[in-house]
């Protein structure tokens, strides 16, 4: 009776073992019909599923922005669908949740170069993961596009790597460009989330800022989970008094440092990034967040009808407005779209055609091309917050900037 | 007119001014931990488990004041409605979820954690599902604004929230010294085989437990929810394993070294942001705390006698 027991048991542990390994992270949609062979160019008469994957963190402490970036990959696939998809083929979504966890993104990109029969990958997801996941769709060459990831490692992974946002390191210049050029900025305190995307953001920030005549006097750096900020801001108050505070972070913290601010009778002007370019903050924030300005890349008064239909049809179907993650999202499905609808879904191909590139108008502004280090060029959009809402301030164009 | 100069002078002297000022932040956040973690106390104190589902009714306090407030409008019925329900789903989880683990025969005490783990991420998940992951705006509109003593500046919140902790805490006090079911517990967390004998009725011992413990923890989740204005699925994560250093540092079961504890961890998370800066993170100062005072003291700050 022991014997059977054990057997029992070890029987259920591998059978536990096996459901824990492949169970976890479901894609959405499972394949419809196993391909053993690699993904030929498509013929414009098939009207096989076009396969996507994509990847943003649903659960865990980013969320938000998982939801905003899922949500935006659905719209962008059925609007496609609704149109009549690519050349006559559906696309079909292949979604994944990396809950924040790099492992997990590990996981989902050996999943999606394997044995989910997709032709590339949209990554929704922070830098964390997608620079982990990077080096495993480069070597499989599946073309795979960084919505908003920015950590240079991302493209660095190699040639099938794309990012659709301007790296961290054009951004933080954006931000020096701001503060010193436009607002006139002496003093400036820096308040930075301690992952990648405020490191990489205040780096570069500082390094504008310091070649240009203008002193960073206080930097402080937080974790993510951070929200009480009392502390650090009354010693701003008190012991540093610059005349700008440089904010790379996220809503959760932006919120609370522009209330705190105002409470502690602080009065100076915030600049933000693209972190906290999102509903949540002007929600949380609302008075207190007016004459916030951040450098990010949603031009909301923007007179493009990509744009305005972009913003109305989320909303519409999602009652909720876009942000910054959404719109990166949007703008990397549109991408591919393009690129496949010209020369269908061998990698190589497809590629190429990403990197060729030139003047294509999305959700995010103009993409002019893709540097060299394969990061989106475009424009740098420059918005404030006005009675509640985020409208256009100013816009960056030089190539000085916005090229790495 | 002459007496406000003099303390306006007093509290000119910057240096005081801003070491003030941190003290009663950290003090207000010191409160808040305290009541967070006094659920793991007084559970711990009855069951010898810790229950980190207590960063679940955390979460969930925050979750059904910012709803009842929306309906009532009225900051206290939200407070009072919360806390009640759920200290009364905290009894519901005792009864059916702990419980039956626990009678079990010859039952490793990881169980009883993992249990309260699993209940506590199922939580946070499960309002994400149903709510949304995003941040939602507490939106409630305090009838007094900023206080400014010199340079001194308050925040209404950290008045509300100083002043309901020792309401809180003083009701604490009240039913474990002055109630006989308080004596009951007091009892039972001393020795819980002897106090059975003696008739001590332990399901209500438990239930006592988690009804305060649960309600203590809402409050403390709703009064962080008022304090920045925003609540989120997970906002309990922190919490729940730095309330694991409280109740340690606390002495394991000991309602009053938990509150000191809790004060403890408070100010010197706020005294290190303010005068260290941001070379160790924030959050890792609790169990930095923990560790030095342990290496000290090793039966925490007030060692468990039970002395309230």
């Amino acid at each position: 009776m022991k014997k059977r027991f054990k057997t029992w048991l070890l029987i259920s542990l591998v059978v536990i073992l096996g459901i824990s390994m492949f169970g976890c992270s479901q894609p959405a949609e499972t394949p419809a019909a196993e391909e053993p062979s690699s993904e030929p160019a498509a013929p414009a008469e098939s009207s096989e599923p076009i396969r996507i994957g994509f990847f943003a963190p649903v659960t865990g402490a980013a969320a938000s922005d998982g939801k905003s970036a899922t949500q935006s990959a659905e719209l962008a696939v059925k609007l496609i669908n609704d149109g009549g998809g690519i050349n006559g083929r559906p696309v079909e979504l292949v979604k994944y949740d990396d809950g924040l966890d790099t492992k997990q993104a590990v996981n989902i990109a050996q999943k999606l170069t394997t044995k989910d029969n997709v032709v590339a990958v949209v990554s929704g997801s922070y830098s964390g993961p997608t620079r982990v996941a990077a080096p495993i769709f480069q070597e499989a060459g599946m073309p795979m596009l960084s919505a908003y990831a920015i950590h240079p490692d991302v493209t660095g992974s190699g040639d099938f790597v794309f990012s659709q946002s301007f790296s961290g390191a054009v951004q933080g210049r954006a931000g020096g460009v701001v503060a010193v050029d436009m607002l006139g900025a002496k003093r400036i305190s820096i308040l930075a989330v301690d992952i990648d995307f405020g490191k990489t953001l205040s780096e570069a920030f500082t390094a504008y800022v310091e070649a240009n005549g203008a002193e960073i006097v206080s930097v402080d750096t937080f974790g993510m989970p951070e929200s009480e900020f009392s502390p650090v801001l009354t010693k701003i108050k008190e012991t540093v008094k610059p005349d700008l505070l440089y904010i790379a972070c996220y809503p959760s913290h932006g919120t609370e440092i522009a209330r705190q601010s105002k409470r502690l009778g602080l009065d100076v002007q915030i600049l933000g990034t693209e972190g906290i370019d999102s509903y949540q903050f002007l929600e949380v924030a609302k008075e207190d967040a007016e004459g916030v300005i951040i450098t990010t890349n949603m031009n909301r008064d923007s007179e493009s009808d990509a744009v305005k239909d972009y913003i109305a049809g989320y909303k519409a179907a999602y009652n909720m407005l876009p942000d910054m993650v959404g719109a990166s999202t949007y703008d990397a499905f549109e991408t591919l779209f393009k690129v496949i609808a010209e020369v269908g879904t061998e990698p190589v191909a497809m590629r190429d055609a990403i990197k060729e590139l030139k003047d294509f108008e999305t959700v995010t502004g103009k993409l002019i091309e893709y540097a060299p280090s394969r990061v989106a060029v475009k424009p740098v959009q420059i918005q404030i917050v006005k009675d509640g809402e985020f409208h256009y301030y100013n816009e960056i164009t030089d190539d000085a900037i916005i090229r790495d | 007119m002459a007496r406000l100069q003099q303390i306006d002078h007093i509290f000119r002297k910057d240096v005081i001014s801003l070491l003030l000022q941190q003290i009663i932040n950290g003090f207000m956040i010191g409160c808040v931990y305290a009541l967070t973690a006094m659920g793991g106390t007084l559970i711990y104190g009855i069951l010898r488990i810790l229950d980190i589902a207590n960063a679940a009714a955390y979460v969930v306090g925050a979750y059904l004041g910012w709803v009842i407030y929306a309906t009532t409008g009225n900051l206290a019925v939200a407070f009072f409605l919360s806390m009640a329900l759920t200290g009364a789903i905290g009894v519901l989880i005792q009864k059916f979820i702990y419980m039956p683990i626990l009678n079990k025969p010859n039952i490793i005490p990881i169980v009883p954690l993992i249990t309260s783990v699993g209940i506590f991420i199922f939580t946070g998940d499960f309002i994400r599902l149903l709510v949304g992951p995003e941040i939602k705006d507490f939106g409630v509109v305090l009838p007094f604004s900023v206080i400014n003593l010199g340079k001194i500046v308050i925040n209404p919140e950290w008045i509300l929230i100083i002043i309901m902790t020792v309401i809180l805490l003083s009701l604490l006090w009240f039913v474990l010294n002055k109630t006989k079911l308080g004596l009951a517990w007091r009892a039972t967390a001393g020795d819980s085989e002897i106090a059975e004998t003696m008739g001590v009725n332990i399901q209500k011992v438990m239930a006592l437990s988690y009804v305060m413990g649960y309600g203590f923890a809402s409050a403390a989740g709703m009064m962080i929810g008022v304090l920045y204005s925003s609540i989120y699925p997970t906002m309990g994560d922190i919490p729940s394993y730095k309330m694991l250093a409280i109740i340690v540092l606390g002495g394991l079961g000991n309602p009053i070294g938990t509150i000191a504890a809790g004060l403890v961890i408070g100010l010197s998370e706020t005294l290190i942001s303010a005068y260290v800066g941001s070379v160790i993170p924030r959050d890792a100062i609790a169990f930095l705390v923990l560790i030095t005072i342990l290496l000290v003291k090793p039966t925490g700050l007030i060692s468990r006698k039970n002395s309230i």
